[in-house]
């Protein structure tokens, strides 16, 4: 092992710089030229993403440990572009005079995230997965109670914090029982070994259920919906884009490599959860009147849709979901953005108080329309093509009944999201939203959700690419 | 099946374990918690040594025993009054909780001495501390270079989280 060989870990140890540099930069910046951190670390990310695309080696270091693939890669750079849209979008948000005083370690934060789930997706055992994880989950509970003297953001970290305690505690053991049975974490020594009987079934459940806290799957979405009501808006879009694509992916992966001999399981597994997951996630959906519940309870919904990628289990539904990762991003980073503008703006939240926003604000309103169409799946927009994918990912092996199920929930799904838009275009309101000027990083990071939009749903090259590395699995 | 003291000893910590446990979290009063979390830390001590792993048995003792639930006693002393009651937990609830913990144990129970789990072939080893070290530092299998950095990166991140909550409003 030499020192070339360590940069396999390029994207991680870029990442861990980039936060570094935050810091220290904090430090030696006198308190009147604070802000300019803001711009050092959009800046700095964006060169870290632009890196990111740098043609990089493949292999594997740490006797096994560490594994990176061309599509881990590919998975790294999507979240790269989401998180610095996100940090774009969180522009404005920390310029207020109450963040002016922590906003540099609003970036260490989130960029600490971000490493853990680097090395979650690279992982090559069971521990590496784990602290991955937990990387990517204390730091955040911080985030959400960012707003730590609003009591429902204070309440949304300590909920987030207690749940996921309580999950990890769950996968932990699953996973203590694997080691047990098997007498090792490294999943290429696990997938050989792996044998049908209940103790299995029964770890697997609970590694499973420890996943699915993680993901907000139904029935163990409860914690979600007031986490993202109580943590500020970006944070919230960071929470239901970036960490649950990537916990997506792991599981995907984990699914695929450790318990491959046991697919017979967890297919049935993941029908039930993802019939249950679309269909009360899109249930609660439409009685929210909040709108951050309501995207809440929409991205529940279409962890679902994820599902039908994973239970294909073949390179067609890794391929969808790597690809459906990242028209996600785009919409739902979109909604997200137009909410928080408002939010910071007005201090609104609420779906009537976007009656007549069409009038007022009608650059927002369409902005919000065409992501709202994508979550929805109209075309041209990406996100026909992302659900239509994962439909065809899962009809491949056969599930005609659950991609009927995620049709008609489509269709459910559709209803409430042009509610929104009915509301913005179509219904008067005595006093809507008033005009406001959005300054340039706003419009920037918009700008980048719809471009984004439309190019992944046009440039048929982006499928394939991720397709043909998918085969690599 | 002969009963022998190393028997007596599992059965003595596995009880102190079992016991503490519950009353760590059924107790009304939060310093008792963290008297019992102590004594169930202890008790775990103790099995460390029963499977004469030293090492692990002092740093369980030193880290957990010792500092951190010295920590916690401390945050306790420092946030809450010492004579404060929590309300109690209405029967409802605690009926339901118990339900679910006690069909989970013997779920668990059931399955765990159903199964078959093969014996490891492999020799007995003394784990010194040079081992211990060697493979903390090494980067080949078995070796937990990566993890332990990761770890550190951890608990930068941890740390200053904990800052941003805990951090005094600005004066204005």
């Amino acid at each position: 092992m030499n020192l070339n060989s360590f940069l396999l870990m390029r994207h991680e140890i870029v990442l861990i710089a980039v936060a570094l540099i935050i810091l220290i930069a904090e430090i030696f910046t006198s308190e009147q030229n604070k802000g300019r951190i803001r711009g050092l670390a959009i800046i700095l990310f964006a060169l870290n993403t632009i890196i990111g695309f740098f043609p990089a080696t493949t292999g594997t270091l740490f006797g096994g440990m560490f594994t990176t693939i061309p599509l881990h890669i590919v998975v790294k750079n999507i979240l790269n572009i989401g998180t610095l849209i996100v940090l774009i979008q969180s522009n404005a948000w920390l310029k207020t005079e109450e963040n002016s005083d922590k906003f540099p370690e609003f970036y260490v934060l989130l960029i600490s995230t971000l490493v853990g789930m680097f090395y979650m997706i690279s992982a090559g055992d069971f521990l590496m997965f784990y602290l991955g994880l937990e990387l990517a989950t204390i730091p955040l509970a911080a985030l959400v109670a960012y707003d730590r003297f609003r009591s429902q953001s204070a309440e949304g970290g300590i909920k987030l914090i207690l749940s996921s305690a309580f999950s990890s505690g769950i996968m932990l053991y699953g996973i203590s029982m694997i080691y047990g049975m098997y007498g090792s974490i490294y999943f290429d020594m696990l997938s050989p070994a792996m044998a049908m009987n209940s103790l299995t079934i029964l770890a697997f459940i609970f590694f499973f259920a420890g996943m699915a806290f993680k993901i907000s799957l139904v029935p163990f979405h409860l914690w979600a919906a007031d986490v993202y009501e109580g943590a500020p808006v970006n944070i919230t879009s960071y929470l239901s884009v970036i960490s649950k694509g990537a916990a997506v992916f792991i599981l995907t992966v984990i699914l695929f490599k450790v318990f491959p001999t046991i697919s017979d399981l967890w297919q049935k597994v993941v029908w039930v959860i993802a019939v249950m997951t679309m269909t009360i996630g899109n249930l609660f959906a439409i009685r929210q009147q909040n709108l951050k519940r309501f995207i809440a309870f929409s991205s529940i919904s279409q962890a679902g849709f994820f599902l039908l990628g994973v239970i294909g289990g073949n390179e067609m539904g890794m391929t969808a979901i790597v690809y459906y990762m990242l028209v996600y991003i785009f919409s739902n980073l979109g909604v997200f953005g137009v909410i928080a503008i408002i939010s910071n703006k007005s201090g609104k939240e609420n779906m009537d108080d976007y009656n007549g926003l069409y009038h007022t604000n009608p650059m927002l309103s369409l902005t919000m329309m065409l992501a709202l169409f994508s979550l929805a799946g109209i075309p041209p927009v990406a996100g026909f093509f992302g659900k239509f994918f994962l439909f065809t990912a899962a009809a491949q092996k056969g599930f005609y009944i659950l991609v009927l199920i995620a049709t008609i929930n489509t269709i459910i799904s559709l209803y409430y999201y042009l509610l929104i838009v009915k509301a913005m275009f179509i219904n008067k309101s005595e006093n809507p939203i008033p005009y406001f000027k959005s300054d340039f990083y706003t419009k920037l990071g918009l700008g980048i959700c719809i471009a984004g939009l439309v190019i992944v749903g046009f440039a048929s090259g982006i499928w394939e690419t991720i397709s043909k590395l998918a085969f690599g699995m | 099946m002969e009963i022998t003291v190393n028997h007596l000893m599992f059965g003595l910590f596995a009880a102190m374990i079992l016991v503490f446990s519950v009353l760590t979290v059924t107790t009304r009063r939060i310093l008792r918690a963290a008297t019992f979390l102590l004594l169930v830390l202890v008790a775990t001590a103790g099995l460390y040594f029963m499977l004469n792993y030293q090492f692990m048995a002092g740093v369980q003792l030193t880290l957990y025993a010792g500092g951190i639930v010295v920590l916690i006693i401390f945050s306790i002393l420092l946030t809450s009054h010492i004579s404060q009651k929590f309300e109690p937990v209405g029967w409802k609830k605690s009926y339901f909780s118990a339900l679910a913990s006690i069909a989970g144990a013997i779920l668990c129970i059931t399955t765990i001495l159903q199964h078959k789990f093969q014996a490891t072939t492999e020799a007995a080893k003394e784990i010194d501390m040079k081992l211990i070290g060697n493979s903390l530092l090494s980067t080949d299998r078995d070796g937990y270079v990566l993890p332990f950095e990761v770890i550190s990166v951890l608990l930068l991140a941890a740390m200053i989280g904990a800052i941003v909550v805990a951090k005094r409003k600005k004066k204005d």
